[in-house]
């Protein structure tokens, strides 16, 4: 990769690219940044070839002034813009792609896929480090925070992307997903199936609300499709190892 | 009386369910499940049926005494207002 120093058409002087192709999900995107950040967050997913993408997109000064109004933590432009690039591809997704966020961690063991789920703070990094620990190196993080998910070839597929979460957890692959699997806090690791109008509500907290009806229309195919074919779990858990355990024999067959 | 712009009714999964678009996710985050009666009773709502003529839908629609009628509207439209969702 050869660095480039340039004067940019907006405030920042920095060393990187000023635009760039990736492919996440399977789609070209070409992102025109302001800041290098965004561009170091992508260089395992760069993607180079002589055609056009599929989606351009571009966070303008004013967006990211806005992202840094509302920001929970004071966060610096360059990150607020990387924020502002992902959630605009998101955005893009349902409609155009097929495919949308889910914020969830995924993991992939014996070449299947389990979706992590719950509200930040419940432990989702802790349980996924759990399935590390009791199966070791064969479980694979595909996304520690935002995948994407997409059908593809008949079934859903989740994608590793650079936009991850705090631990910066990701792999540039995807899985089929097996499962979804919400989880909440519980002083015994107690694992149940649950029926899709039970998971309906739980699974509205990690989309990301539509913006419009053609989203909405595009969104709910696929979401009605994901609970009809992929099954969703509740696990009660707690931080010990076995929780990984309880876990993954609940999704594969026998409950506790 | 009547829902507030941005609600949306949709099924998802054999069930009903109301999502707030945009600007309207910002008065309420999360979505509402619906039994049948209650899809009735939005829809007349955001049909913008006042009260009178949306109980007798209902009673044409529904084998049940006005009295239970009259009592889920109202039942109905005082959690949509507590939740901010009627103008």
């Amino acid at each position: 990769m050869v660095f480039v120093l340039l004067l940019h058409r907006r405030e920042s002087c920095f060393l990187g690219e000023i635009m760039f192709d990736i492919r996440i999900a399977n789609i070209h995107i070409r992102i025109d940044n302001a800041y290098a950040y965004v561009f170091h967050l992508c260089r395992e997913y760069l993607f180079e070839t002589d055609e056009l993408p599929e989606l351009y997109i571009r966070v303008e000064d004013q967006e990211i002034a806005e992202e840094i109004a509302i920001a929970e933590h004071p966060v610096t432009k360059d990150y607020a813009e990387a924020v502002c690039i992902y959630r605009k591809i998101c955005r893009q997704l349902p409609e155009h792609f097929q495919s949308f966020l889910m914020h969830s961690a995924v993991i992939e063991y014996n070449g299947e896929g389990y979706a992590f789920a719950a509200h930040s703070g419940t432990g989702k990094s802790t349980h996924i480090s759990l399935w590390k620990k009791h199966f070791g190196e064969e479980v694979r993080i595909i996304n520690g925070d935002k995948p994407i998910l997409r059908f593809m070839d008949d079934r859903l597929y989740a994608f590793g992307t650079p936009w991850c979460g705090k631990e910066g957890w990701h792999t540039n692959a995807s899985v089929p997903l097996k499962a979804i699997c919400f989880l909440e806090r519980s002083s015994v690791n107690t694992i149940r199936k649950i029926e899709p109008k039970e998971a309906i509500g739980k699974i509205f907290h990690q989309l990301l609300t539509p913006d419009d009806l053609k989203t909405v229309d595009a969104l709910f195919p696929l979401l009605d499709r994901m609970l009809r074919e992929v099954p969703c779990y509740l696990l009660g858990c707690n931080i010990s190892e076995e929780a990984a355990g309880v876990a993954y024999k609940g999704m594969n067959g026998s409950s506790t | 009386m009547k829902i507030k712009s941005g609600f949306v009714l949709r099924e998802l999964a054999g069930e009903y369910v109301v999502v707030a678009l945009g600007e309207a996710s910002k008065i309420f985050n999360g979505i509402i499940k619906l039994n049948d009666s209650g899809r009735s009773i939005w829809e007349l709502l955001s049909a913008g049926c006042e009260r009178e003529e949306a109980i007798e839908s209902m009673l044409k629609e529904y084998d049940v005494d006005r009295a239970t009628v009259e009592a889920d509207f109202d039942r109905f439209v005082e959690v949509l207002k507590g939740a901010n969702i009627l103008e």
